[in-house]
């Protein structure tokens, strides 16, 4: 097609600029080699402040630890939990964590069905994300049960005494759910990994090589591999899409079938999912900012794949707001005193704070993002980032506490109910939780695809040379630079 | 099974193990068979996999199996648990409420479709195994391997037509 | 098991519940009839109830926390409607006594993760305490607010010696992290059950009562057999038109008190409370 534009002079212009400007997601000269140095490198020796981090998040897991087994010991009465309000921060922050863990597959599966190839870098730690934010989710169904020692009775296990869960309770959906999607995005996280996890294999030495040499399961890079391994990421990317839609939205029931003021709201499920997508996606980009200084990912973690990030963040936070007001108008405009009395109750109680708090963090403060200032420096955009989240938790809170504190039954109604230390306690302790976790597996394992980006690099090489078929650099643009090393 | 030799090639760059390819797959040696070419790549070069002959990846026929099998199993399951368990109504619902049970049932089609994907895919993938003695490391880095089996006699001919094509390196495992 | 059989089973695993003249051919339906216009708030009642059922006393502190683990309670309302509130505070509070109203669709009762709560045969909404784990799911559901959890090993301080020797050997003590609450003094209905059916007949009307019913100085609690049609119960629930598989009563008679409440949350509950009735010409 290009030669026969080549006789046309305008037309070639326009092919030209079509090309050009368009921006790169990746540097035009990254060599392969360096590509492995660079990410088998964030495995050894990573910036000081990788200890800090690490430190800092085991000090504040010990710290939930202890609460934990503060509680344990005495009863769920040191959480200061009472008749209406049984759930307080432990459900709330469960949202909030699995609904963290919705982003990564989202970016992962989803992008990966529809090529767009600004995933490939930073794919692999959203992924992990996703994995450690739902450990922490569990973690908070574990502390909130009275008798936790207990748990395994929700588990549809065989017994003489034929004894089973009850399969119509949406906790047992979700111990369902949460179970098929944590099993699920291992195994997707594994499962891309294999080829990364090789390379280590080949670069490391001692206890790590012996990790990574059985974690590799001995693959080698055949054309059988490969042809396999595509088929069946393409397949496993298409369960995770609707698993992940599915895993919020029987989250959501946990509210949605409930009688409760507030709860009993239709638009629940596609609400919860794009509350979970908010709140991941800009998860996600705090984890950009945080690793690409960390582990030095400047070249892979670059502006043009942060601002699609930033887009798609803005997008899902605008359709939130929306899911978010429409609950509030068909509350409003329905004639359901109690629910009424409820959302009333939300902007002008005792929590009022926390609502409109809930407001300017989740609703208002993404139109920051259009700023572009904000979207080129990463500090402003850390902070943000971190405020949505913020907004996305007290969104949680909100949701619960109002709830239980004027229910249907007003001998209930109880004043400025407030959680104690121990479940303040708990929540920092899964922040430190999530954050050790998160911190040891991009020490461990390789945080940045290597393979992939080879294969975006290769693209792009491709590109280029399709766009310049006469440049004397031709020869050398599907090879990458350092190639002949 | 007469006895077999093998050697491997690395290039730097894709076009030239393209055309090492096509040579191979033209070169008439005696005994020769596309079938024994594997390619070994850091990546995936499906444009390199076309030249070899058609190798059928069977896991979508698994996962269908997976999803027809799991959320069946799910439902009798969860139905018959719930039948069996001591009679028990629950908040006026039917013992067996067929709406709430699509929730677990959609739950496990997925999983048995996931596990069903991921065991075809590592029995598919021969993972996992162990790597073949001439596994140089280069191809996980930027090297794209060309490995052939041929009988000893024809491996100086092969080499040959590896060679011509810039090869980084050609070694060869003829103990075997 | 014949065809006929199995379809027939089938139904039953299939049916919603309730239905009309559900326990038409049960023995038992527990149910009851509070008449607010009887109380007078003395909490015997609520006495009673702790004796019979070792409920854990929690102390001061706890108890302004919330934690109370009172199955019965007395609660005080000022004012019937806005006109009540500024024109006759001397008139005091009105009481209400709320214990678990053992729904019919108990809210909490699909939402227990473990089955831990179900329906009995007769009508009761049960609790298993062996199975609970202590999601607290049930309470978050319940719209009365009246099913309590231990959020303390009560146990440990709630009966120092020699106060253990006062608690009733027919009745569990809890230990801490599951959930309790009102059983309709079940063990005294097993009890009565058993011994009747020993000797061949059902129960007799008031041969049973709860603890509740029986304390009450006023008789403001009826307690009885709803699937009896001439117990009191039954005789009291027809009067006053309340039917318990209907969300919506048809009351054709003027100036009849007995209604069932949050009745429009479908929960179908067993207890009928008759209105209390005031003077406001007075």
């Amino acid at each position: 097609m290009s030669h026969s534009v080549h006789s046309h002079p305008q037309l070639d212009v326009q092919i030209e600029r079509k090309f050009v400007p368009k921006a790169k997601d990746l540097g035009p000269d990254v060599s392969w080699a360096q590509i492995n140095k660079d990410v088998l490198r964030s495995l050894e020796k990573p910036r000081p402040a990788f200890w800090i981090i690490f430190f800092s998040a085991l000090a504040l897991f010990s710290f939930g630890v202890y609460c934990e087994v503060y509680q344990y010991q005495n009863g769920m009465g040191v959480a200061d939990l009472n008749n209406p309000q049984v759930w307080g921060l432990y459900i709330a922050t469960f949202i909030f964590w699995i609904g963290m863990g919705h982003s990564g597959t989202l970016l992962s599966a989803l992008l990966h069905i529809i090529h767009a190839d600004w995933r490939k870098p930073i794919y692999r730690y959203s992924e992990a994300m996703t994995t450690f934010t739902l450990l922490t989710a569990a973690l908070f169904v574990m502390v909130h049960l009275g008798r936790v020692w207990q748990f395994y009775y929700v588990v549809a296990y065989p017994n003489e005494r034929w004894v089973w869960p009850n399969f119509t309770s949406p906790l047992v959906w979700d111990a369902t759910a949460i179970g098929t999607y944590l099993t699920s995005s291992l195994l997707f996280l594994y499962m891309g990994m294999i080829p990364d996890l090789a390379i280590c294999r080949d670069n490391a030495r001692g206890a790590r090589r012996a990790l990574y040499k059985f974690l590799s399961l001995g693959w080698q890079g055949t054309d059988r591999q490969w042809g396999n391994f595509k088929v069946a990421y393409m397949t496993m990317a298409c369960f995770l899409m609707p698993l992940a839609v599915s895993v919020h939205s029987i989250v959501s029931t946990d509210f949605a079938v409930s009688q409760n003021p507030g709860w009993h709201v239709t638009s629940f499920p596609p609400y919860f999912v794009l509350g979970a997508l908010y709140s991941g996606c800009s998860g996600i980009i705090t984890l950009f900012i945080v690793l690409r200084y960390v582990f030095r990912f400047e070249a892979y973690m670059t502006q043009p794949i942060l601002n699609k990030l930033i887009k798609m963040t803005f997008a899902i936070a605008m359709v939130w707001t929306y899911l978010d007001l429409i609950e509030y108008a068909t509350t409003w405009y329905g004639s359901d005193e109690v629910a009424k009395a409820d959302l009333v109750y939300r902007a002008t109680g005792d929590y009022a704070l926390q609502f409109w708090g809930m407001i300017f963090c989740a609703m208002v403060m993404p139109f920051t993002l259009l700023i572009r200032y904000v979207r080129h420096n990463y500090t402003v955009l850390l902070i943000i980032s971190l405020i949505l989240n913020l907004g996305m938790w007290l969104e949680r809170f909100q949701i619960i506490t109002p709830t239980f504190a004027k229910s249907h039954y007003p001998w209930t109604w109880t004043s400025h109910w407030w959680p104690s230390w121990v479940q303040w306690g708990m929540v920092a302790g899964s922040f430190g939780w999530f954050t050790m976790l998160f911190m040891l597996y991009c020490k461990i394992f390789p945080s940045v695809s290597m393979y992939e980006v080879k294969e975006m690099v290769h693209e792009q090489n491709l590109e280029g040379k399709l766009a310049q078929p006469v440049s004397e650099h031709a020869h050398e643009a599907g090879l990458p630079e350092g190639g002949q090393a | 099974m007469s006895k077999q030799a093998v050697t491997l090639a690395l290039y730097a760059d894709p076009d030239e193990a393209a055309g090492a390819l096509k040579e191979l797959r033209n070169c008439g040696v005696p005994g020769f068979k596309m079938d024994d070419v594997i390619i070994k790549s850091p990546i995936d070069h499906p444009e390199l996999s076309e030249l070899l002959n058609h190798r059928p990846v069977y896991i979508q026929l698994f996962t269908l199996l997976g999803v027809l099998f799991g959320p069946t199993t799910g439902l009798v399951l969860i139905a018959s648990a719930q039948a069996s368990f001591i009679y028990q109504s629950r908040g006026g619902r039917p013992i067996v409420p067929f709406p709430p049970d699509m929730v677990l049932t959609y739950e496990l089609f997925i999983l048995s479709g996931v596990l069903m994907t991921v065991i075809s895919t590592f029995i598919a993938m021969k993972l996992p195994g162990n790597r073949s003695p001439l596994y140089n490391a280069s191809v996980s880095e930027d090297k794209i391997g060309i490995l052939v089996k041929a009988k000893p006699e024809n491996i100086p001919q092969i080499d040959e037509i590896l060679g011509r094509h810039n090869p980084t390196e050609i070694k060869g495992d003829h103990t075997r | 098991m014949s065809l006929s059989n199995l379809i027939q089973n089938w139904q039953m695993f299939r049916t919603r519940r309730p239905y009309e003249d559900q326990y038409k051919d049960a023995p038992y339906k527990w149910a009851m009839v509070i008449d607010l216009d009887t109380c007078i708030g003395c909490n015997a009642c609520t006495v009673a109830c702790y004796a019979e059922n070792n409920l854990a006393v929690v102390g001061k502190e706890r108890f302004g926390k919330g934690q109370a683990m009172h199955w019965i309670r007395i609660e005080r309302y000022w004012g019937e409607g806005e006109e009540m509130k500024t024109d006759f505070p001397e008139r005091g509070a009105q009481y209400l006594p709320m214990l678990c109203q053992q729904c019919e669709a108990a809210p909490c009762e699909p939402v227990c993760p473990v089955g831990a709560t179900h329906h009995s045969a007769d009508g009761l909404n049960t609790q298993v305490y062996n199975r609970c784990v202590g999601s607290r799911y049930c309470s978050a559901n319940c719209p009365y607010k009246v099913r309590y959890f231990n959020w303390w090993n009560y146990p440990e301080r709630a009966w120092p010696n020699p106060l253990e020797l006062q608690l009733n050997p027919d009745v569990t003590v809890r230990s801490k992290g599951v959930m309790e609450k009102c059983t309709f003094c079940m063990q005294r209905l097993r009890a009565g059950m058993d011994k009747a059916k020993t000797d061949g007949r059902i129960l007799a009307d008031g041969e049973v009562l709860t603890a509740c019913a029986q304390a009450c100085p006023t008789s403001a609690i009826t307690f009885g057999n709803l699937a009896d049609k001439k117990s009191k119960v039954a005789r009291m629930w027809k009067k006053q038109q309340v039917d318990l598989a209907k969300n919506v009563q048809d009351k054709t008679e003027e100036g009849i008190r007995g209604y069932r409440v949050l009745e429009e949350l479908n929960t179908y509950p067993s207890i009928v409370y008759l209105e209390r009735l005031r003077n406001f010409a007075a």
